[in-house]
This record gives C-alpha cells, structure tokens and sequence, in this order.
C-alpha cells in the first residue's frame, strides 16, 4: 500500500468524537476520507468542529469504493453486517467492540476476512493502556510469585454520553454491562491467564431487559497454571473500580483511576508498603493515548508490518465465552425486591 | 378487563419511586408498561425488566404524547425542577386526557403542607397554605391543576407521600455515608414525626388507586401508619454502619442563632464574590477576557488611588467573616435549615381514608423495611 490509509468512520456518536476520530487526526499515514452518519448534521458538526475537510454521507455503501479502511464505530447489532460488506468490497476494518453480538456473526466475519485476506482487528484498547502493559511484563517477570487468583471489580452510575442511547435495547447492544464493559475485562484477563475453562455467571436481568449488574466466577488454566477469579460489574452503584492480582509474594493493582500505572503491594521489612510502577516514556500527548495506539496497531497491520494485536479470532473466543454466559446465567438473588403474600405479587 | 393487561404508562421510571413502579408492574405480571426515559443514561436499573423504554420529556408534549401512545394508565412518578412542576403535570394531564386513559395516579407529597406541616394538616380535608417553599407550593398548585383535570372528566387520584424509603433511596444511601462520616445530627432529640412510607407500601397504594372506583377524584395521605421519628429512622441505620462516630445533637435554636449570625443572601454572595475575586487564580483566568481585563485594570487603578486606610478598610469587608464556626471545628456540619424544617415536624399524617377507601394496609413494617434496605445497601457496596 502507498501514501496514506484512507479511513471511513461509521457513526459519529460519543466514542467516535471523543477518541476515534483524534486518533486518525493524530496519525502521519491515516487520512480521513468520510464520516459517516445516518444524521448527516451530527457528522457535519463533527467535522466543522474538528476542522477537517472530508467527504460526510448518510450511506456507508457510497463510500466503501474511496477508502482502504473503516472505523465501525455503530450500535453493536451493526457490526457484523457491515463488516461483511466492507470486506467484500476489499476495506479492511478496525471494528469496536463487541465484534459482534453472536458468535455465528462473529464467525462469519473472522473466516470472510482470512478468505479475503483483509484485517479484521477489533477494538479493545484496554490491550494498549500502559497500566495492562506494565501488568503484563509484572506477570511474565514473576515478581508476583506464583499468581493466587484475581478479583476485578467495576462499577458506577452509567454516564457515557451516549448520543444513540442504543445501549439500554437489548436487540442493537446484544446485551449488558457485560457485552459493553466485560468484554475488555475479559479480553484482557484471558489474555494474561489462559482460557476459562470454567466459569459460574449471575446477572440481575429480570428476563427480556438487559443486565445492569454481574457477579462472574472464572477458572483460567494457562501459562501460569489454574487461575480462579471474579469479576464484578455493576451500572447502578459504585465498586472498587480496580483489577487486584494476588500473587505469592505479593499483589498488583491497576486502579481505574490512573491507567497508565500498576501498583504492587508487598511486605518491606515488615511493613506494607506500595510501590508504583509506571513506564518511563515520554508524554506525547494524544498519541499516548490507548485508541491512538491502537489505530497505530491497525495501520502496520494493512501495512503488513505487523498482526493486529486484537484480531477477529481472538474477540471471537471472547464473544463465545459470554455468549455462554448468558446461555448459563443465574439471576443475582434480590431479597429486599421479593414480597410474598400480597395478591399483586407474580413470583419472578 | 385486568387493569395489568392494559397499556401502563409511567414517567419518573427512572427515579427511585417509579423504578419501583415498574419493577412490581413486571412482577405484577402488567403486559405492556411504557416507562418514559428522559436521561437514557440513568435507565440501568428499569432496562433490566421486560418492558419499553420510550425516550421523552415532561416537559415536551409532543413527545409526551408520542411516549404515551394509547395508554390507558398514567402513573405520574416524574418530577421536573421546582419551576417545571407546574408544566410538566399540565403537560402530561394533556396529553392523558387527549388518548382518553382510564387512571391516572398523580405521586404528589405530604410536603404540599409544607417541609414543617402545621398541626390540623394530619387528615386530606385541610386547606393546603402557601409555604413559601417553591417545591412544596407547586406542588400544591400540580395538585389544582390535577384536580381540574378530574372535574373535566379525567378519572384522576392524588397519593401525597412524605418520607418514602427503601432500596435504592437516596434517604438512607446518604444517612450511611453521613454516619460513616460522623455527620448525623439528631434535632431536638430526634422527636420530630418522620412519617415514612416504604416503598413498597406506596406501590401497593398505587396498585389500590388504580384499580378502586371509589377513589377517583380524591386524595390519600399515604405512609406506613407507624409513629416513627427521625430518631428511630436515623437510629436504625446506625447498627448498619461499622465502628460509626456517634450522633451529634444539637436544638433548633442553636441552628436558628448560628445562621442568624450568617451574612443575609445577597451581603453573602458579595462578600464570597469578594473572595473569590482575591483568588489570583480566578483573576488570571478572567484577565483572558479582554473586558474584565480592562475592569479589572481600572479596578485595581481605583484602588490605588484611595488612601490606606480606606483601602484597609475595603480589603476588611470582603475577608470572611470570623468568629468560631460550627462548621469548622471538624466534629460535625451543622445542619442545612432546610434539614430542620424536615426534621422538626409534629404532625402524623392519617392514613384511615386510604384505608377506609382504598382498602389500603401497609403490610412492611419498619423493622422489615430496615432490614430489605440494609440488604440492599450492602449489596450496592454502600456499605
């Protein structure tokens, strides 16, 4: 490929405003071709404000033959269908996450991108954050010990500026908390620790509506043995917001709050004590950012430089495990909502 | 016709009463229920049941309408700032009457009387005053404009709730983190009438108003019927709260006296402006714009130019005022007046017309409406 990656955003809501589209401004070999948006005000708003001249559609389809890529930035039930459409018509794709909201979509894609030989990389910048880097190289190197197990809990009131507000449909997200926000957990956790090779999952979806709260219990086997973990998420109320590792020698925290760091706490002579591990590089602004290297990721990757670090296959196995999830889930007992003896009541 | 398989529109679903609502309309085994989302951001706890999510606002009719489509109950849970009380129950009467519904249950308060209900106002049949509150006066005029409504045909009831708690109130989710942080104040001991509702009891009560004939175009006090306090109701939260400081107390006079030596509205906001005008940050940041540049240049001018001593003098009126501060010796915060007035009352509302007309029976009683909550609480990690 010569010159510069034409790139397409689809959708011009809150993620594409916010970091997508910063991101392809950022970089020296994207060129933003389109923004696309059924609201053709909302994508021209977008480009007026950004100061960027590019072409703005209301139809995906009239741009797929001027661009080398897409950014899918769309509610979740367009994922897959688009994608198709796009490598079928050569464009190579950076999807957000889910890839899909079914594993057979999901399937469809990974093996329509292999044939045609197109990059399917998906979104999962989580992979990029400096803080999941620096935990990465804390676990390869031991100096946890022998890894314990983890607990990783997210969680508060929902504010993402959603523009669609598809989100809270259970037919355009697919699901939850857990197909929006668990599905970088798990990536990422799977990742590090192998796959779940079983698991015990609690929602509080009160049948027909999508889940605000999950309680799920994880056992990984991989390169660092039997792992059991939980993980909590919640939209209604706040939890710790941090992923804790605990090792034999001592424990890692990557808190919410700073995702550039990893915090190890360990015993020193006696007393506890946290040490704060955080990588030396140079503040570069925007480009620091985990959606900017991310769409690095994805132009060395139709660059042939190197794989996508996130491709279809792997956000596949993940989209599978909650599939399964949801096929396999408990409901989250809710005494203080359950009363007995009244003649309204209908056991739920 | 089961009233449960007819179309069930409630707005203020995603609040703490109508959260509920919904919740037990699911559980109800209700078929069609319409829940009016206005911040779709706040919707986590209601996109959980099988209901529809339909995006409006109070106070937009046409998309009001639009929400509502063809129901054939109003539940009216929704609360728009003070000043949009007024439009937004207009507004959804309108739009009710205009599809012809066949109830609407109007969530009005006890606060109508007041936050400080004067003695005669326990049963429905007293005069509502004007309080000078803006919340609680309009929402005594929502309640005119209801009942107008009614003597136009709209089959209407008003429920008038005061202290309603349960899982998910914000009541007792800031009573724990204030008693955590030891800033629980008893007032006068804690006596003042608490006149709780669980939620619960209030839902029934609602369930009762649609389905009772006899109810139309009239107005229930709805609480649990227990005497309870402030005292009791803060003191059972207190088991809750590990290793929690104990309660601060203190009388309505001493919070009388220590806000009667506070500077009135407007000297206040002067002298806070003052200060904050002497922030060297704040004066950089509006030296951005260019004419508080120029004021700010012909200010600082003027005062050079004044002697000393009235320059002194100037700098003196705009300090913060001294003198020991309640608030500052770092025991406790001394309570808003707003929280006196709520906490200070004497009066238990009857509940014998509910129970008269609408058969209706709190069947939580308090202790058991504690313990749901606190089950609540610790599952929310509130605790």
């Amino acid at each position: 490929m010569g010159g510069k990656l034409r790139i397409a955003i689809l959708g011009c809501g809150a993620i594409t405003k916010s970091r997508h589209l910063p991101a392809v401004l950022a970089h020296p070999d994207a060129q933003l071709t389109a923004l696309v948006d059924t609201d053709t005000q909302r994508a021209a708003a977008l480009a007026r404000l950004n100061r960027v001249q590019c072409r703005i559609a209301a139809d995906y389809r009239s741009v797929l033959g001027e661009v080398d890529a897409i950014i899918n930035a769309l509610p979740n039930s367009l994922h897959a269908p688009i994608i198709m459409e796009a490598l079928n018509a050569g464009v190579h794709v950076l999807c957000e996450k889910p890839l899909a909201t079914t594993s057979a979509d999901a399937r469809a894609c990974c093996e329509l991108a292999t044939q045609k030989n197109l990059v399917l990389a998906v979104g999962m910048n989580r992979r990029f954050q400096a803080g999941s880097l620096i935990l990465s190289s804390v676990l390869e190197d031991g100096l946890l010990g022998s890894i314990q197990g983890y607990d990783c809990q997210y969680g508060g009131s929902y504010d993402w500026e959603t523009t669609s507000g598809f989100y809270f449909s259970k037919a355009e997200a697919g699901g939850g908390v857990l197909i929006d926000y668990g599905v970088h957990l798990l990536d990422t956790l799977v990742d590090w620790f192998g796959p779940v090779v079983s698991f015990e999952y609690q929602d509080d979806d009160w049948g027909g509506g999508i889940e605000a709260n999950v309680i799920l219990d994880l056992h990984h086997r991989g390169k660092y043995g039997d792992i059991h973990g939980l993980m909590r998420l919640s939209r209604t109320h706040e939890l710790p917001n941090r992923l804790l590792v605990t090792g034999s020698e001592c424990s890692s925290e990557n808190p919410a709050s700073d995702t550039d760091v990893v915090l190890i706490h360990r015993r020193l002579a006696g007393q506890e004590v946290t040490m704060t591990l955080r990588r030396p590089e140079a503040n570069l602004g925007f480009r620091s950012n985990s959606f900017y290297k991310q769409l690095a990721n994805f132009v060395r990757s139709v660059q042939g430089v190197e794989p996508p670090v996130v491709d279809g296959w792997q956000a596949l196995s993940i989209i599978e495990l909650i599939e399964q999830c949801y096929a396999n889930r408990h409901r989250i007992p809710e005494p203080w909502s359950e009363l007995a003896d009244s003649r309204f009541e209908v056991s739920s | 016709m089961n009233w449960l398989q007819k179309p069930i529109f409630v707005t203020g679903a995603t609040g703490f009463i109508g959260g509920r609502v919904c919740e037990r309309l699911t559980q109800a085994g209700a078929k069609d229920v319409r829940a009016l989302v206005h911040t779709v951001q706040h919707a986590s706890r209601i996109a959980r049941l099988p209901i529809n999510l339909v995006p409006g606002s109070l106070l937009d009719l046409a998309s009001l309408r639009e929400a509502m489509g063809d129901a054939k109950i109003v539940i009216h849970c929704g609360l728009a700032p003070a000043r949009g009380i007024l439009s937004s129950t207009e507004n959804t009467l309108k739009a009710a009457a205009a599809v012809g519904v066949e109830r609407f249950v109007h969530m009005s308060t006890a606060a109508v009387h007041g936050l400080t209900p004067a003695p005669g106002s326990e049963t429905e049949s007293a005069d509502l005053p004007r309080t000078g509150d803006h919340y609680c006066d309009n929402k005594g005029r929502a309640e005119g404009i209801v009942n107008s409504f009614h003597r136009r045909g709209l089959p209407t009831v008003i429920l008038r709730p005061s202290i309603v708690y349960g899982p998910y109130s914000a009541w007792s989710i800031r009573l724990v983190r204030e008693l955590r942080d030891g800033k629980v104040t008893l007032i006068e001991n804690g006596n003042g009438a608490c006149n709780t509702g669980y939620v619960d009891n209030l839902v029934d009560a609602v369930f009762l108003a649609i389905e009772t004939e006899k109810a139309v175009g009239e107005t229930f006090y709805i609480t649990d019927g227990e005497r309870i306090t402030w005292g009791d109701f803060i003191r059972a939260h207190v088991p809750m709260v590990e290793n929690a400081p104990s309660l601060n107390e203190i009388s309505k006079q001493e919070v009388r006296d220590y806000y009667r030596r506070q500077p009135g509205l407007i000297w206040g906001s002067i002298q806070q402006s003052g200060q904050l005008l002497r922030s060297r940050e704040l004066r950089m940041l509006l030296r951005r714009i260019p004419a508080m540049e120029r004021v700010q240049t012909a200010l600082w001018g003027w005062m050079q130019a004044q002697p000393e001593e009235k320059r002194e003098r100037i700098r003196a009126r705009f300090s913060p005022s001294d003198g020991a501060s309640p608030e500052s010796n770092g025991e406790f915060s001394m309570p808003e007046e707003v929280t006196v007035a709520t906490q200070t009352g004497t009066v238990f509302f009857s509940i014998d017309k509910a129970k008269r007309i609408l058969g209706y029976e709190p069947r939580v009683p308090f202790s058991r409406g504690i313990t749901m909550v606190e089950q609540w609480l610790r599952f929310a990690n509130h605790l």
